[in-house]
This record gives structure tokens, sequence and C-alpha cells, in this order.
């Protein structure tokens, strides 16, 4: 390349530079909360479901090799092993009718509200790729035709999980409760107080906020959804109080929460309606 | 053969590996842009950036505004690294990376994500140590398939 040319080609790219900074800042601006690119996603999602599929593919691989692979004595194993569960748990099930009963009662009793619980559950696949390790999101295989809603709750068999933040045609985008800008109101069961449980970026931590310095609050509590947020029905297993920090010169407890869920770990999850 | 960056960059690792993962969509660019810095210019790199944020969930104008910045750099000190030894560019790279993480680190500051600086700075690390590699595979190919 001829010396002068370069010369001139730098004064472009620096132009060039200027101008994509600004486009790039602008678009940040305007896209914090993810509303203008949900839509881009949506109306794109033909090409990029299949790019998702290419990525999760070697794991899948791995998966059903290692499926394939199994033994047939650990099958039977197994195959024991989850049919014991399955019968204890319908053992525990027995119960949940009468309890029901008793609860719509006391409740009556009482004069207050009734909470309806779900009464659908539909199991979704993640599709296992790897986004932004910033955020805490993940991919689901249903999209618009399995009538997903915005806010719709997400559980694992442990433990709540998040909800579904943007529906496209054939998958979904979860935010987990540990994400940064993810919060949700709790309830210490022992105490009966509510607690506003916010992420923190971190998949195996949240932390629980703005609780006073006399609140009566112990390691070991154990947290569940309140239902007061109007996103999350009531009752699902939100985590266990690991750690309780006390610095006087905070107004603040530091409550570290260890979600119950294991998160982007899981391969299925289940959605309640 | 961007796509196939993309898609390694989505492929899944192991939940400890995660945030130490380095990024390898932005080493492709920066091979291609030392390889065709004609070809390669900030418009691509932006557009890339774009289909990152789209593919990844994040604000669009997170990952353009990075690679926009990195390869301007790389656009600007081209003829120098294209020159340089193996072990010379792992240290060109290492400077590089920094304005990008810089500018990662910035955002994410803006935006309320929290992040572990130690992470970004082992991704650095591992990015700079899997470049000569990653040179050599990405070279092979080129030398290969455009001759």
């Amino acid at each position: 390349m001829n010396n002068d040319l370069h010369f001139k080609d730098n004064n472009i790219t620096i132009l060039k530079l200027l101008l994509y900074f600004l486009i790039s800042v602008s678009f940040l601006i305007v896209d914090k909360n993810l509303e203008f690119s949900n839509k881009v996603r949506i109306n794109m999602s033909y090409i990029i479901h299949p790019i998702y599929l290419a990525a999760s593919f070697p794991s899948n691989l791995f998966n059903s090799a290692k499926n394939y692979l199994n033994s047939k004595n650990s099958l039977i194993e197994e195959n024991k092993i989850l049919k014991n569960r399955v019968f204890i748990q319908s053992g525990i099930i027995q119960k949940i009718p009468a309890l029901k009963q008793q609860n719509k009662r006391l409740k009556k009793l009482l004069g207050s509200s009734n909470s309806q619980s779900s009464s659908k559950i539909l199991i979704a696949t993640l599709i296992k790729v790897d986004l932004s390790p910033f955020s805490n999101k993940v991919i689901i295989d249903k999209g618009k035709n399995d009538n997903l809603y915005l806010g719709q709750t997400v559980i694992d068999s442990e433990g709540i999980l998040g909800q579904i933040s943007e529906i496209n045609y054939d998958f979904s985008v979860v935010t987990l409760i540990s994400d940064a800008g993810h919060a949700l109101l709790g309830i210490n069961p022992r105490t009966s107080k509510r607690i506003f449980i916010s992420g923190t970026g971190d998949n195996r931590k949240l932390k629980a906020r703005y609780i006073s310095l006399n609140e009566d609050i112990l390691e070991g509590d154990i947290l569940i959804t309140s239902g007061l947020d109007n996103v999350f029905p009531e009752g699902h297993l939100i985590g266990e109080i690991s750690k309780i920090n006390r610095d006087d010169h905070n107004d603040f407890l530091d409550i570290t929460v260890i979600p119950s869920s294991s998160m982007s770990l899981n391969r299925e999850v289940m959605l309640l309606w | 053969m961007l796509l196939f960056g993309i898609i390694l960059n989505l492929f899944p690792l192991p939940q400890i590996l995660l945030p130490y993962k380095p990024p390898i969509v932005l080493l492709f660019l920066i091979y291609w842009a030392l390889a065709y810095p004609n070809l390669i210019n900030l418009t691509y790199a932006f557009s890339t950036g774009l289909i990152m944020d789209i593919l990844l969930i994040t604000p669009l104008g997170y990952h353009s505004l990075c690679f926009t910045i990195t390869i301007y750099l790389i656009l600007l000190y081209y003829p120098q690294i294209r020159l340089q030894s193996n072990a010379n560019k792992m240290f060109s790279l290492l400077i590089i990376l920094i304005p990008y993480f810089l500018t990662s680190t910035v955002v994410n500051k803006i935006l309320g994500i929290n992040f572990n600086i130690l992470e970004v700075i082992a991704s650095v690390l591992i990015s700079v140590i899997i470049w000569p590699a990653l040179f050599n595979v990405l070279r092979f190919i080129r030398q290969k398939y455009t001759s």
C-alpha cells in the first residue's frame, strides 16, 4: 500500500471509530433494559435458533453418548433408586388433598384471601449455550407456540429458578433470580417476615437486602416466595441463609443467601401456569 | 469463518471455567484484521459486535463498542505487529486487549453488572496464552483455502 494513501486511510478510520463509538454508546443508553434488542431477536429468531442449536450440539452429543454407554447394571440400580423415590413421594402426596382442604378452611376462618396454586406444569429443556459470563440468563426450548407469557415462573426440582423475560418463536430467555438486575420478595416462614432478595450476578449467591440490625434472622433459615410480588406464586423454595455479616457501621445486615435450585446447571426445568 | 468463531464462543464450558473464557470471536477478528487489514475494517468489527450482542443477550452496543475499539488499535498498529515474533505478538496482544477489558469493565460498571476483577484479568491472560496456537491454526486454515 502507498504511504500517502495509508495516511489518508487512518484519518477516515478515526472518523469511523468516532461514529461507531457514538452509535454504540447511544445503543447502550437506549437498550439498557434490552427492550430494543428483544424486538430484534424476536424478528430474527429463525436465524438465531439454529446457531444456538449448533453451539449446543457437542454437549448434547456428549450426553447422548454417555447415556448410550451406560451399563445395564447401573441402569438397573438407578431404576431401583428412582422407583423407591417415587414410592416415598407418592406416599407424601397422599396427604396433600387433606392439607389443601384444611388450609382452605383455616384461611376462611382467618378471613384471608384465597391464593390459587398453579394447575399446569410444562417441562422445558435448557439449550446449553454459554452467554456472556456477566449475565445470568438461560435459554429454554419452549417458545410462542406453548402459550408462555412474560414473567412466567420457572422452577426446577429444588427451588425457584427465575422468570421468563423474552419469548421468541422457538426459544425463550429466562432471567435467573441470581441476575444482578433481578429482585423478588421472599418470606421467612419461621418468623413470617417479608424479605427482599436480589441477585448478585453470581449464580451461587443471592443477597437479602434492607434488613435492619435488630431483625430476628438466623443462619440456616429457609426462605420461600411470598406471592406478594405478583410474579412468583406463593410457597416455592428460594434458598437458605448461609451467612449474616453484622457491621455496625452499616444500617442494614449483610446477608448472603444460597439459592436452592442449581441454576444453569440444570438440564430440565419446569414452567408453571 | 467468523460464524464458526461465534459458535465456538457459545460452546458450553463447565461452570467453573466460564468466567475465565477468552473472547474467542474477538481473537478471530484480530487475526483476520492482521491478515487482511484492508478487508476487515471497523464496520466489520461493529457489525460482528452487534451480532454478538443479539446472540449473547447483552444490551445492544456492548460488544460492538469493545470490538470497534480493539480493531481500531489493530488497524493502527498492524504493520508493526505483523513483523513481530510470536512472543512479541503475545505481548502486543496483551497491550491491545487491555483497552478492550477496560471498556467492558466500564460498561459493566455503568450497567450495574457485577463482576470479579480477578476473573477479568485471568481471561486476558488466557487469551494471551492461547493466542500463538490460535494464530497458527487460523493461518494454516487461511493458507490452505485462500491461496
